[in-house]
């Protein structure tokens, strides 16, 4: 359903990764991710397509509901690129150029960063948890069209009245929206298109959520169901590195700061 | 005059740019930056000239083939025509928003037309129009009833269409018209002129006091055999064609428009930290909308077939069209509706609330979207 013209990866090598990556996500180990990662061959496909393979990571991360920590070490390395510091095995953002580090031996500490790279690493931040929220929101609507063809009351399937159907394709837009720009950040790296991106990576997944809650009905709400889960997350990675409506402020405010409209993604 | 070529140009990024320095230094260009226009018929009598000089210089020739008129490459060309001229605070010409929807059909339903007609299409020598609705059809379009009835060698018209956008100042019309029995299989589209006895069009004053569209009233209009588009009865599959056009290459020349019109309303007026939410929204759907139409625009550039996909294209182009209207009628404030020199604007405003209705309702796109893409059952 998703095509990924602006990856360097071919469809079958994005189809297996996207397998891999669901795999090493969800299975229950004590052996980091990172070397789960290595042993899965992912060197080369960062080699051959960087913003694809992390892109992939975090959409996957997103849609499988993993709780691994990819994020920190994610960080850390952009943080080892930045700094040259390459010992840190996880990164997290506190207060404006705080860095908290957690270094190979489990040792903690705060580095002060330059805000040059405190806000590189924040636009990193933004953009992958955006991809999470696309893996989020592709995850919900794709769920909720299933209930809904099994779901059946008035003697047919619930997917049939237009009422669920209009909630779950005007979701759909907006997620494949956000795809794109998600994909876009990866390939600008830039603060203003991860900070866009984000924002609409936001709306987009909390958005799904609602309509894809409002097909569930009351199944939705317990804690037996997936889809609780989902709407937490969906909660959570907003508030992280700024929620959609906070940014949808400040994008508006460097707009008329600047008055200039930037056009994110040229032909 | 003309010494371009497709190859002169190794990507509509390098066109862009060349197109952008000529219409900047060319003295002809300086009365098209910065017009206003006061009415729909002077500004399409005056971007005529904008068209005729853009053509003569080979400038909207890239991006059709060179059988038809044309000076060859791929529609990423026309996209970046567009986008030049909005960042150039050029107004596009209406046909050009008609040509990228009807030519593209021509070019495969009926190329004999094309060859024939599109370079006074785009020179502005001449104009067509689109009739598909009528007063009893119109989310419904395949229960139309304008028929098209077999007269010796060719064919008459007779019925009603309406919502016929710019439709008096056309000279001609593509129209769907019903050849045989109910339904989609009874449709064919054709070309008919609309200056000729049996054809009559009568313009349609708008909210905002514009004749944005016409009501064409058919009573024996002849039609010529070889202005039949495709096959009789191939209507509705011409149709659906056209339809991947009208939402992919439609969104990206509107997005076009959002961006600049977002720019101006910032110069316009002090900045009001109430409006940024507002800003900050209509920006980032109309990035959302740019970057799907963008997608589209090179998929027709590879000559893929496109779905019902392109229904997303639109359901994305409502979002931005409404959300970014709102920014800037807010932003701009009371004088929005007050000032006589944003009447232009005000016009554009009022107009960007049909964005939800015009060429398939955001009903009928979710419908296709929940169907056609999700796979939701039909009933």
């Amino acid at each position: 359903m998703r095509t990924d013209t602006r990856s360097n990866l071919d469809s079958d090598t994005l189809a297996m990764l996207r397998a891999s990556l669901a795999e090493v996500l969800t299975e229950t180990t004590d052996v980091s991710l990172s070397e789960r990662l290595v042993a899965l061959g992912w060197s080369e496909v960062v080699e051959a397509d960087s913003a694809t393979a992390l892109r992939t990571l975090f959409e996957i991360k997103g849609d499988t509901l993993s709780g691994t920590d990819a994020l920190g070490p994610t960080l850390a390395d952009a943080y080892a690129e930045l700094t040259g510091e390459a010992t840190v095995a996880t990164v997290s953002l506190g207060e404006a150029n705080d860095v908290h580090l957690t270094m190979a031996d489990g040792s903690t500490r705060v580095a002060t960063a330059s805000p040059e790279v405190w806000a590189a690493l924040e636009a990193t931040g933004r953009w992958l948890t955006g991809c999470e929220l696309v893996g989020i929101g592709h995850h919900v609507i794709a769920s909720a069209v299933a209930y809904t063809k099994d779901r059946e009351q008035y003697g047919k399937p619930i997917g049939v009245f237009q009422a669920l159907q209009h909630r779950l394709a005007s979701a759909y837009a907006m997620v494949v929206g956000a795809g794109h720009l998600v994909t876009q950040a990866g390939i600008d790296r830039s603060t203003w298109t991860a900070m866009v991106a984000k924002c609409m990576a936001g709306q987009a997944a909390e958005y799904a959520c609602t309509q894809a809650q409002q097909c569930y009905g009351a199944i939705g709400f317990t804690i037996e169901h997936e889809f609780p889960g989902y709407l937490k997350r969906t909660y959570a990675l907003d508030r992280q590195f700024g929620d959609w409506r906070s940014l949808e402020h400040e994008i508006g405010r460097r707009l008329q700061a600047d008055g200039v409209v930037p056009r994110i993604g040229n032909l | 005059m003309t010494t371009l070529t497709a190859s002169t140009f190794d990507s509509p990024t390098a066109y862009s740019a060349a197109l952008g320095e000529f219409v900047r230094s060319d003295p002809r260009a300086a009365v098209f930056i910065g017009y206003r226009p006061p009415s729909i018929e002077h500004s399409s009598a005056h971007l005529s000239g904008l068209q005729a000089l853009l053509f003569d210089e080979g400038w909207s020739r890239l991006g059709w083939p060179e059988t038809a008129g044309g000076l060859g490459g791929d529609p990423r060309f026309r996209a970046a025509l567009f986008q030049t001229l909005w960042d150039a605070d050029i107004q596009i010409p209406e046909p050009f928003t008609t040509l990228e929807i009807l030519v593209p059909v021509l070019l495969v339903f009926a190329p004999h037309l094309a060859d024939e007609l599109l370079p006074g299409l785009l020179r502005g020598d001449d104009t067509w129009a689109q009739a598909f609705s009528e007063p009893d059809a119109g989310s419904d379009l395949a229960s139309l009833r304008t028929r098209l009835e077999p007269d010796g060698d060719g064919y008459r018209l007779y019925g009603q269409k309406v919502w016929s956008s710019f439709g008096h100042l056309s000279r001609r019309s593509i129209l769907l018209a019903r050849s045989g029995g109910p339904g989609h299989k009874g449709l064919t589209m054709v070309l008919v002129d609309l200056d000729q006895p049996g054809a009559e069009v009568r313009p349609i004053r708008g909210q905002d006091g514009e004749n944005h569209f016409s009501e064409i009233f058919l009573d024996g209009a002849y039609l010529p055999r070889e202005r039949v588009i495709g096959e009789l009865g191939q209507g509705w599959a011409v149709a659906m064609y056209m339809l991947q056009w009208e939402r992919g290459a439609w969104g990206w020349l509107q997005q076009g428009r959002f961006h600049k019109r977002l720019e101006q309303a910032l110069a316009w007026a002090p900045t009001d930290d109430r409006h940024s939410a507002s800003l900050g929204h209509g920006y980032t759907l109309a990035t959302a909308l740019r970057l799907q139409t963008r997608d589209t625009v090179e998929r027709l550039a590879r000559e893929e077939q496109l779905g019902p996909e392109v229904s997303i294209d639109k359901l994305l182009l409502i979002d931005a069209e409404t959300a970014a209207w709102n920014a800037i009628r807010e932003h701009i404030g009371p004088r929005f509706e007050t000032d006589p020199d944003l009447h232009w604007m005000l016009s554009e405003f009022l107009f960007s609330r049909a964005a939800p209705i015009y060429g398939g309702s955001l009903e009928i796109q979710r419908t296709l979207v929940a169907q056609r893409v999700l796979g939701m059952p039909r009933n």
